[in-house]
């Protein structure tokens, strides 16, 4: 155990807490997770910071929980999966270090949020490649860390993106540098002839950010990342396609990234798309709804520096091809939700409160990866579930979002529940835990296995898991950094 | 050195007898090192059982795919994959491909492009592997190194079989990364100094929308081929700026308007290989085009999806290209000469002349990452070159680098060499010279550190990674049978 002195040492008495109704607070969330209480709460301010309480943690057995986020949290990898933890929470590091436009990248420390990065972005002219409606309070690097499916698929070329490198104090106290900012020199050195920390890949043959990717803080504490940004379009027509039949928007998607004609674009069904944009509650939401088609599909059509009128004609007039090869049409407002409306929300986080919470007041989320050919079969099996369950399917938000030009995409289930309800509660934590094990029997790939059913998924690979234990024990050796998590 | 009989028959109870060899007078042929034995698996059960019988009789091992060049420490035994050549699988609609380590570039590009796909092909040649890492002239629109994996097949330096991302989970192809940390951080593969230890049997990779021609309507006889029309909505053309400042700014505009398939920042030398098919006939002609460009340049091809696409990226070129001073070559506007390097810089078949035809030998200090960067450095290097021009120890090319963008200009890559005469000792010394003075200065003027050189002189320079990737390695292959090095495209 780390003394209260030690801490108090690193970052200042103002910056440690034992306080019990904070220490309340990270104990649990939204999630399902055994709330278990941490010994205290450490808010580092710099990296120095990070690597002594690191340090420490390894002196004494300490196990560390990093947070960067605010709450509410909802998947479980904040809260400690076993007791004696201490919090880092990385909220007061919220530099905005580096904003470079002709080299469209970003540079930030973790505490930093969508909302603070957006504004510094946007004055320079470019922008960042978003989750769809992040809460207020989510980090960018929470975000990016978390490998969270991104609303512009043509920009993402690697399911790594947007990250580009990453400055991490790895489990073990050694401090590293991933991709291009590895060096030679420090970062400030290589500011100096020109370089920025762009490229992602290496040192050498690794690429080290996908190990911290997805690691759920079980490898390390990263101190900032640089993430690639896209240029801020001169022009931006968005459209809205609806429809009952899935499959047909499932085709027309899978065209528009193919032949990279669009930026933002998702899909989503009536339920979701009403939780989003409801603007009186509760009345208000049936009405939104029923006016909504049972799927969504959005996209913009963007032109750039030169003549942006006539790429967007262009691209509008590939696009109606498609649209009258599969019988359907692009429009204006779907419902009582207009084109323009989800365009300005969807370029910014979520406001208050955030919209999976507007509903019920808490949500259960339930996440895969896969392809266009096993989505349908994979919402039959979910709708079957959650009716079993007594569940209205109807009242199930889904999200599509194309990922990696197309390669795949995420889907996304959202149980809406109310917390105070404890025969809804327990319904929707029967229901989530059921339907990870039924989504995987149709080939659903949860890529990112958190709280309650994260063995489960594991369980099923593990030769993978093997592999990632030995790399855990060369960067985590004491297996201080987030124990309990993922499949350590 | 040779393996006793007992252990020759357990790896041929494997593969059968027409598929192992361990006679000296036929493995010299690979390569000019003494191997235990040259094996040619046919499956990734063959394989998996070869790498046990190592592990069992603690042997070194190391996979070739294609084979355009390697290192082997004497004795081992040769992995020849040339046997697992299938394509496995194309996903139109998930744009993806499924390919074995012997599926040759060209192969699987002729049948993506009859459907309408592209991917990305290495600088080395089309007539290399599929499936490993690297970068091309097509990087502009299909991006390049690591990027374009997605599930892989690995048999581990201990013979267990790893199928990662998706693949080990819901038996399908489409993710490399998950669950949890991603195993693609370390399932790397071809370059030097270290490789992945083990073998890749299997590997998924992006597939991108080709909008060209199914196959090019290629004519003559060798090697004066050229096209015999131009595919519809499809332009190539070399563009020459009055400073590399001017040129680097309308690369940067072209990336940003994403209206390029394909930029590859040839210098006129480049050119001048790739329309030419003699010696002589390449100098006459770098002379004459020399005096044509007035400075640095790159060529690019553009591809519409439309002729409406098409068009509207030829008069945002034109508006970059002008506001930028550049000036387009006349040679390559003849269709002729435009139609052929369409050809030759889609199908990847350049890089050999662009390489290995005047000379004979090339030494190469190539970059990836941050294009505007390594430029800068690049200048200087083309510098040095002039006094190994003078004295005749390298091809006069006029001291130029070259380099392309990689996902519209996000990234790039700049690559600058020396051709020469292998059998001059002179001028392979100078050479020698100027490619380690050259790093030492990217490196001690902090532009990029060149992992390809001596190990315990970088690797401290970039936080000791060549100590964490030892760990690995030695984590992975406890028995020490796959040895790292080597590059194996």
């Amino acid at each position: 155990m780390i003394g209260k002195e030690k801490l108090v040492k690193i970052v200042g008495a103002g910056n440690v807490s034992y306080e019990q109704k904070t220490l309340d607070e990270y104990s649990k969330d939204i999630s399902f997770v055994n709330a278990v209480r941490p010994v205290c709460v450490v808010k580092p301010k710099n990296a120095s910071d990070v690597r002594k309480i690191v340090n420490l943690a390894n002196k004494t057995q300490t196990p560390l929980v990093p947070v960067s986020s605010g709450p509410p949290h909802f998947r479980g990898d904040t809260v400690p999966g076993i007791g004696g933890a201490v919090i880092v929470d990385l909220s007061k590091m919220k530099k905005i270090i580096n904003v470079d436009r002709a080299r469209r990248v970003a540079m930030v420390e973790p505490g930093v949020t969508f909302g603070e990065l957006i504004p510094a972005a946007e004055k320079e002219g470019i922008r960042l490649n978003m989750p769809l409606l992040p809460r207020k309070s989510k980090t960018v690097i929470g975000s990016i860390l978390e490998r969270e499916p991104v609303i512009m698929p043509k920009y993402q070329w690697d399911i790594s993106d947007p990250l580009s490198c990453v400055e991490v104090i790895f489990g073990s106290g050694d401090e590293f540098r991933t991709g291009q900012a590895a060096g030679p020199g420090t970062v400030k050195e290589q500011w100096a002839v020109g370089g920025v920390q762009k490229a992602p890949y290496g040192p050498g043959v690794a690429s080290w950010h996908r190990l911290i990717q997805g690691a759920q803080g079980t490898m390390g504490i990263v101190t900032w990342a640089s993430m690639r940004c896209e240029i801020l379009p001169s022009l931006e027509e968005p459209f809205v396609v609806g429809s009952s039949n899935l499959d047909t928007l499932l085709e027309m998607i899978s065209w528009l990234i193919r032949l990279r004609m669009v930026n933002e674009c998702f899909i989503l069904n009536n339920t979701n798309l009403a939780a989003i944009f409801t603007k009186k509650w509760p009345r208000g939401y049936q009405n939104l709804k029923d006016s909504l088609p049972a799927w969504t599909l959005f996209y913009t059509v963007a032109g750039y520096e030169y003549l942006p009128e006539e790429r967007i004609s262009s691209h509008i007039k590939g696009i109606t091809e498609i649209t009258q090869r599969l019988g359907v049409e692009a429009v204006k407002a779907a419902g009582g939700v207009s084109a323009n409306e989800i365009l300005k929300a969807v370029q910014q986080p979520s406001g208050e409160p955030y919209w999976k919470l507007r509903y019920k007041g808490a949500c259960e989320d339930i996440f895969f990866l896969t392809i266009n050919d096993k989505l349908e079969g994979q919402i039959g099996v979910m709708n079957e579930l959650a009716e079993k369950a007594d569940y209205s399917a109807s009242e199930m938000g889904v999200y599509i979002q194309p990922i990696v030009q197309g390669t795949g995409c995420h889907c996304e289930f959202n149980l809406f529940y109310d917390p105070g309800n404890p025969s809804e509660l327990n319904r929707v934590r029967g229901l989530s835990n059921s339907a990870v094990k039924s989504l995987m029997a149709k080939d659903a790939f949860f890529s990112r296995p958190y709280g309650e059913n994260a063995n489960m998924i594991l369980n099923r690979d593990a030769a993978t898991v093997a592999v990632l234990d030995k790399l855990k024990k060369m960067f985590d050796p004491n297996s201080i950094m987030n124990p309990g998590k993922v499949c350590f | 050195m040779a393996l006793n009989k007992e252990v020759y028959k357990e790896f041929e109870d494997v593969v059968g007898e027409e598929n192992i060899c361990n006679d000296p007078a036929i493995m010299p042929a690979y390569f000019s090192t003494e191997f235990a034995a040259v094996i040619l698996p046919g499956n990734t059960a063959e394989v998996q059982a070869i790498v046990k019988l190592c592990n069992k009789h603690k042997m070194q091992f190391r996979p070739i795919c294609t084979g355009w060049t390697g290192m082997f420490p004497p004795g081992i035994i040769l992995l020849d994959l040339r046997r697992m050549n299938r394509i496995i699988e194309i996903n139109e609609k998930n744009m993806y491909a499924v390919v074995e380590p012997y599926v040759i570039s060209s192969q699987l590009q002729a049948e993506l492009m009859k459907r309408g796909l592209n991917f990305c092909i290495k600088g080395a040649g089309t007539n290399c592997t599929a499936m490993l890492r690297g970068h091309g002239h097509m990087d502009q629109t299909t991006s390049g190194d690591d990027r374009n994996h997605l599930a892989i097949e690995w048999i581990t330096p201990e013979g267990d079989i790893v199928r990662s991302g998706s693949l080990g989970s819901s038996d399908e192809w489409f993710c490399g990364d998950g669950p949890g940390p991603s195993l693609r951080s370390i399932l790397t593969s071809a370059v030097p100094p270290g490789v992945t230890p083990g073998v890749f049997t299997k590997a998924a990779v992006k597939l991108y929308h080709w909008s060209g021609p199914s196959a090019y309507p290629v004519e003559g006889i060798s090697p004066h081929y050229s096209l015999s029309e131009i595919p519809p909505n499809m332009m190539a053309r070399y563009f020459s700026f009055p400073s590399v400042e001017k040129m680097w700014q309308a690369e940067l505009k072209i990336g940003e308007s994403e209206i390029c398939f394909e930029l590859m920042g040839f210098n006129i030398s480049m050119v001048a290989a790739n329309i030419t098919t003699s010696n002589e006939e390449e100098e006459e002609t770098f002379n004459r085009l020399n005096k044509e460009v007035q400075g640095p340049g790159f060529f690019v091809i553009v591809v519409g999806d439309t002729p409406a696409d098409f068009e509207y990226k030829q008069r945002v070129l034109e508006k970059i290209v002008s506001e930028n001073d550049g000036k387009s070559l006349k040679a390559v506007e003849d269709p002729r000469i435009e139609g052929i390097l369409m050809c030759q810089c889609t199908r990847i078949s350049a890089s050999i002349r662009e390489t290995f035809r005047n000379g004979g030998a090339f030494n190469s200090i190539p970059i990836m990452g941050q294009r505007d960067l390594t430029i800068k450095w690049a200048i200087g290097a083309g510098k040095a070159k002039e006094p190994l021009i003078e004295k005749g120890y390298i091809v006069d090319d006029g001291g130029a680098f070259f380099g392309w963008g990689v996902e519209q200009g996000h990234l790039g890559k700049t690559e600058i060499f020396c051709k020469f005469d292998p059998g001059n000792p002179e001028a392979k010394a100078a050479v020698e010279g100027w490619q380690k003075e050259q790093n030492r200065r990217a490196f001690t003027e902090r532009y990029f550190a060149s992992t390809m050189g001596p190990q315990d002189e970088i690797g401290p320079a970039l936080l000791n990674y060549h100590l964490w990737w030892q760990k690995i390695t030695e984590a992975l292959d406890p028995n020490g049978v796959s040895p790292s090095g080597g590059s194996l495209v």
